[in-house]
This record gives C-alpha cells, structure tokens and sequence, in this order.
C-alpha cells in the first residue's frame, strides 16, 4: 500500500517563480527514501506540499487513501498529528525544557499529563537523553537538540516522518547518530522521507534516492541491496 | 476540563517564561491608560467646578410695584411652570433692604432713615441646567418681558458671554486631546502587543507543525493579552490614584487653599470599570489582530 502518492503535481509561487514541475511519486508504507537535489531544486517545496503548508498549483496528493490537496485549516491540524518533522535548525522553543518540547504534540492532542510525561520520558530515554530532561535547549549541543526534535517527532508514533536537511547543522559523528536513528525508527514501520543533499550521509545508509533539479524530477535509484547497517566510512 | 486547565496554565507559564515581554505590555498598557485615565479624572473635575460655577447664573425679575399676594402667588406659580426655571424664590422689600444692610457690614449706618420701599421687590430665578447659558437665559427673559409688571432683568450678560466661551473651549480641547489620547493609547497598546507576538512567531509556527488546531494556539495568546490587559489597567488605575492623591488631592489643596479644591473626587465606579473593560478587549483585540496574521497552518 502507498503512503504517498503524487500525481502530477506543479507548484508555482504566487511571484510565478517554478518550484515543482509534473512531480509523479509514489512512497510505499514502510519505505525509507530521500529527496536529494542541490539547494532551490524544490526539495523542500515537495517535503511542505506533503505537510500541506502550501498548496499544490495543480496535481493531487493522496496520503493513504486520503486527499490532502485540498484540507481545510483544522483538518490539516489533524493530519500533521499523524506526521513527525524534524527540521535543520530544530525548531525546539528555547522557553521550554526538553520534557516540555518533547511532551508538546501529546499536549495538543488532549493526552493526559500522566501519560505524556511517561510517554516523553521514554522517548528521552530512547534517545539518551534522560538526564537532561530539565534543561533548556539552549544549554544542548547541536546533536542534543536534534535527537531532542526526533523524540518529539516519534512521541506521536507517526506514520510518517519528513526530515528536512536534518544533519545539516551537524559535524559527520553526530550526522551519522541521527541517521542510525532514523534507521531504527524507520525498522519499526515508520515511513521516513529525508530531503538532504549531503551525499555522505546518502553512501552512508543507502536507500531509495529521489533526486530533484529545477523542479523535475531527474532520478528515481534505489541501492543493489538495501542494508539496515550503516556501511563503513571510507 | 482537561482543555480548560491546559489553556489557564498555558496563559499563565507563557507570561512568567517570557517576563520580559509580559512586563513590557503589561508597563505600556499601564501607563497609556493610565493617561487616559487621568485626563479624564481631570475633565471630570472640570465638568464639576464648572456645573458649580453654572448654579450662580441667576435672573433677577424686579418689580415695578409690589403686587397682592394673590398675584404674586400667580406670578410665582407661571415663572415655577416654565421649562427653562429650576427654582424660584421672591424677595420682598424689606428683605432686599435687610439683604443690603448685611452687605454695607460696618457701613450699615449709611442707610439710616432712609426706608425699605426704596428697594424694588424681586424674584431670584435658578435655571436648570441646560438653560444655564448666555442664550438660554435671553429666552427666558424674552418670555417674561411679556409681563409689563416686571420692569428690570439682570442676569451679568457679561459674565455668562465668557462662561459660555469658555465651555465650549472646555469641550473643544475635552474632545480633541481626549481623541488624540484615545488613538495614541490604541495605537500604542496594539503595536506594543503586535510587536511581542512577533517576537514569538516561532512558538506559533511550532505549535501549527505538530498539529495544534488554531484555535488551540491562539486561545492562550488571547488569555495571556487579556489578563495582561486587565493587569495593566488596574496598574493604569492605581497610578491614576496615586496621581489624583498626591498631586491634585493634596498639591493643589495646599496651594489654592479653596473650597473648589476639596470638591476634587476620584474616577467614579462606573467609569473604572470602564478603564479594566477597555484593559481586557484592548488586549484582546491587540492579540488577535497579530495572531490572525501569524497563525497559518
């Protein structure tokens, strides 16, 4: 069963500048791939199209059996508690403590205040974090406040998770962590879309390969043997 | 419940994790309404002093000769009936004779032989309060010309021409710099509330990511503007007191030393409840004209 499907799908900014030009893309549930192409290809514009913070120009997208081209303001509300997101500048609020940032979706969602806290707990666990579940994220390092935004994203247990450029900000030791994360997040049945144009981190843990220029899609590759090892560093 | 408890907490952390920007809002809400407050406490007053001032604007009727009782019974009963006659008392000869002797003080002696009936009898007419003026006055006075019994009006033409000058320039300023002070302190209070918002559009865009309904992110943001409202008006209103106390209650006393002075009275009831309504949908209106903008799923 597909998770996402895009069928000839364009966006073009309201300044007329192309973004996307007949996108046709279909994820199947469970897969693991990345969105690659050089800075302005329209990675990011296809990652928002799918979390529906802009529109299709033309095209439809359907997330499972749904329609999402079209949604209203609260139903997109409920479609984004299916979906984890995690960003290159984390987009954590420097206000809060980490318990608080991870807790937030679950907090949305009306869960009791019991069970997000055990919930969030776990999570910080997962992620090696849960000794500095009082702190701000501020007082973190880079990779902290990343692994901070995975658990955040993985405390809805979504269906899906958009990674944009989410080792950007991150030295090649900390880029290679969060990627064995994804891995393992993505091994229990998560599908996982991650837009990067970091080629290390795409010989690092090879999967299916989307690659973008000028708003076309290029290439649609997938590696020999999908490997859920992260291969040796040259 | 859950909800509600969510959103009273929200309001409540959100301002003490942003100190800075609560105190801000709250400090400039404080002090424009606390202007707003204060000019009107002072128009006010000066509605007051005037509405005082305006109780000496009397017309006086004399006589040409002093009638029967019954007459004057009449008279009196025609000028009491008029629209434009609050109150009306008569003065006989003799209690205008009486009347001038105790104005002569020690001079009194001047009138010595001479007799009461040298005065003219008078009515003393009050007018109610919105005749009080140069042109309410001649109306009156027109009307009763229509009785040739009555041989003399006074009622300091003068004076009134400059009392009337001067309300109407009381009014003029009154709605003027109260205009003004209205815009500046809505203008001030909405780009101040505009401004702290923006400085936390990363919250809001957050909250739209992870799935937050509008409605469940800005509820919070409205809370927080209203209760900062209301803090800032009762800040407003206890500056405008602590203004009201030392500076007209107790400086002006101590230097005009007149009656006028102690005739100075706070804000009534009314209009400081006005000041925290004002507070509350100032505060709210302030956040979600922002929040309209920056909450977009």
């Amino acid at each position: 069963m597909s998770m996402i499907q895009m069928c000839r799908i364009a966006k073009i900014y309201a300044n007329g500048v192309p973004a996307l030009y007949d996108i046709d893309l279909q994820i199947p549930a469970g897969e693991f791939a990345y969105i690659t192409g050089s800075s302005g290809a329209g990675k990011s514009t296809l990652l928002r199209l799918l979390y529906c913070a802009d529109r299709p120009t033309r095209g439809q997208i359907l997330m499972g059996k749904r329609n999402i081209t079209r949604l209203s303001a609260r139903k997109i509300a409920f479609l984004r508690r299916q979906i984890g997101f995690v960003f290159q500048d984390f987009k954590l609020l420097q206000n809060r403590t980490v318990i608080e940032n991870v807790a937030l979706p679950l907090q949305v969602q009306g869960v009791s205040i019991k069970e997000t806290r055990a919930r969030a707990f776990e999570l910080l666990r997962y992620v090696g974090l849960e000794y500095k579940v009082q702190r701000k994220p501020l007082e973190l390092s880079g990779g902290e406040q990343q692994r901070v935004a995975i658990a955040r994203a993985m405390i809805v247990r979504p269906k899906l998770l958009l990674a944009d450029e989410p080792t950007g900000n991150l030295d090649y030791n900390l880029a290679q962590e969060i990627m064995e994360m994804f891995s393992a997040i993505n091994k229990m049945g998560t599908t996982v879309l991650v837009a990067t144009h970091d080629t290390e981190i795409m010989r690092l843990l090879p999967r299916r390969t989307i690659a973008l220029e000028n708003g076309h899609i290029i290439s649609d590759t997938r590696p020999e043997t999908d490997t859920d090892q992260l291969q040796e560093t040259a | 419940m859950k909800r509600l408890r969510y959103f009273i907490q929200r309001t409540i952390l959100n301002m003490i994790q942003s100190p800075l920007l609560s105190s801000a809002t709250i400090g400039t809400i404080g002090v424009a309404l606390m202007l707003l407050a204060f000019f009107t406490l002072i128009v006010l007053n000066v509605q007051n002093l005037t509405r005082q001032w305006s109780r000496e604007i009397q017309i006086t009727v004399y006589l040409e000769q002093v009638p029967s009782t019954a007459k004057l019974q009449q008279w009196q009963e025609q000028i009491k009936q008029h629209p434009s006659v609050e109150h009306v008392t008569y003065t006989s000869q003799a209690e205008a004779f009486e009347l001038f002797r105790k104005r002569l003080g020690r001079n009194d002696d001047l009138l010595d032989g001479l007799l009461p009936e040298i005065l003219p009898a008078s009515f003393e007419l009050v007018l109610t309060p919105e005749s009080r003026s140069e042109l309410g006055a001649e109306k009156l006075v027109q009307e009763l010309k229509k009785n040739a019994a009555f041989s003399g009006f006074r009622y300091g033409q003068d004076w009134l021409k400059r009392y009337d000058a001067f309300i109407f320039l009381l009014k003029l300023t009154g709605v003027l710099a109260g205009g003004f002070l209205i815009f500046a302190t809505l203008f001030i209070i909405s780009n101040t509330i505009k401004l702290t918002i923006y400085a936390r559009r990363d919250e809001l865009e957050i909250m739209t990511l992870i799935g937050a309904t509008p409605m469940f992110i800005k509820i919070p943001f409205l809370a927080e503007g209203a209760l900062q409202g209301i803090i800032g008006a009762l800040l407003a209103l206890g500056g405008c007191h602590a203004l009201y106390y030392f500076f007209l209650k107790r400086g002006l006393s101590a230097l005009l030393t007149t009656t006028a002075a102690g005739n100075i009275t706070f804000l009534p009831f009314s209009i400081q409840a006005s000041v925290i309504l004002l507070g509350f949908v100032l505060g709210i209106c302030g956040s979600a004209l922002p929040l309209r903008k920056f909450v977009r799923v």
